[in-house]
């Protein structure tokens, strides 16, 4: 066997993988990668007024809270960027979250829900995950269609969301979420240990996980 | 540049060189999964620098070597995690990792992994990209003179590996 052989041979091998990922989501990870670095000069003007910043991302939403998803302006992408996270808003309806460092649920649940988002934000305990929320128990091709995870962050599709259902982002994920209750093996494999917790992300703090929780006031807003 | 106007070139440069990409980062590393996960990442940081990459003399490579250093990076973060379990990975093993399997000759992709980091790199650039050894040693850092070198024998260790079964498969 000659090198020119060799050499085809292990073209061939892998000549049918195939990318199946389509332009428009690379084309928005892309975004998230802008957004990410645009950070450090944004957290260099907010050490000029950090407390007033985050009080304002905690008390004012970054759109109309009364407004659709579908209603915001596609002119006014970004909704929230801190050294923490950003939130931004796409033209189409999807919300691009990017995590760095576990700080301010309260403001990141905030800024979520005024996006038209059923959410529930916990870091640290600092925030505690009510006691209302109970896990959505589904497939995890559901939760997929909602969450795309993306190194540090994640695109949610709101308009992907199950029925009655909303997205609960957490840390510590053996305990953020129990286990729901009725959950029985599926012939033939084996039950996930943590069925709501589908999807794990790397933040500079830990990991995160994302997971879908049945939609109530007292849970997601 | 405008985004406007830059998507149509990059999305072009997408469609033409995703799979070549894909291809070399998994001779690199033999996952497929995980493959496709950072190709998509170079990719996307090749979209948020695309001024930049898009006059690069070998974008493809700038988009092998962006996934092979996240691989690295990602590497080292995974380190200091708490693992938990994967519920994907717990609830469906034999449908994920069959479909990955299905696509690649097992035997090739086997005698690749038993190669050393460098020399995978190296025939991903070399094979599977076409990249001559000037570029392949820029983009990997290196003399050409340590590219040949270790072109060579990977060549060798596959032709080693590889060429048993090929004669017994002609005998049979």
């Amino acid at each position: 066997m000659n090198d020119n052989e060799l050499s085809t041979m292990v073209r061939e091998s892998v000549a049918d993988v195939h990318s199946t990922t389509p332009v428009t989501q690379i084309i928005s990870r892309g975004r998230a990668v802008r957004a990410r670095r645009g950070i450090p000069g944004v957290a260099g003007a907010l050490v000029v007024a950090a407390g007033t910043a985050l009080a304002v991302t905690t008390l004012v939403p970054s759109s109309h809270p009364g407004l659709p998803p579908s209603a915001h302006p596609s002119s006014h992408p970004i909704s929230v960027r801190l050294a923490a996270w950003t939130v931004a808003k796409q033209a189409d309806g999807k919300i691009d979250v990017t995590i760095h460092q576990l700080r301010n649920p309260a403001g990141l649940q905030a800024t979520l829900r005024a996006d038209g988002l059923p959410v529930t934000v916990s870091f640290s305990g600092q925030l505690g995950l009510s006691p209302s929320c109970q896990p959505y128990s589904t497939a995890m091709s559901s939760v997929k269609a909602v969450t795309q995870i993306h190194g540090d962050g994640l695109v949610i599709d709101p308009s992907a969301l199950p029925s009655g259902t909303g997205v609960a982002i957490f840390d510590e994920p053996g305990k953020g979420l129990p286990v729901p209750s009725g959950t029985t093996p599926t012939l033939g494999r084996k039950p996930p240990t943590h069925p709501s917790i589908p999807r794990l992300l790397t933040t500079l703090d830990g990991p995160l996980a994302v997971g879908l929780v049945y939609a109530s006031q007292q849970c997601t807003g | 540049m405008s985004v406007g106007t830059q998507q149509p070139d990059f999305a072009e440069f997408y469609r033409s060189a995703a799979d070549e990409c894909l291809r070399a980062v998994l001779v690199s590393i033999g996952d497929q999964d995980t493959a496709r996960e950072l190709v998509d990442e170079a990719f996307a940081r090749a979209w948020a620098s695309w001024r930049t990459v898009s006059k690069h003399p070998a974008p493809k490579a700038w988009v092998v070597r962006t996934a092979l250093n996240a691989s690295i990076s990602r590497w080292r973060r995974r380190r200091r995690e708490v693992p938990v379990p994967d519920p994907d990975m717990v609830a469906d093993p034999p449908a994920a990792s069959g479909a990955s399997i299905s696509l690649v000759d097992p035997r090739i992709m086997a005698a690749l992994m038993r190669l050393p980091a460098r020399q995978r790199q190296v025939v991903a650039l070399r094979l599977i990209l076409d990249l001559d050894t000037a570029r392949t040693a820029e983009m990997l850092g290196i003399a050409p003179g340590t590219v040949m070198a270790h072109m060579g024998r990977a060549m060798a260790a596959l032709r080693h590996d590889l060429q048993p079964e090929l004669q017994q498969e002609c005998r049979s």
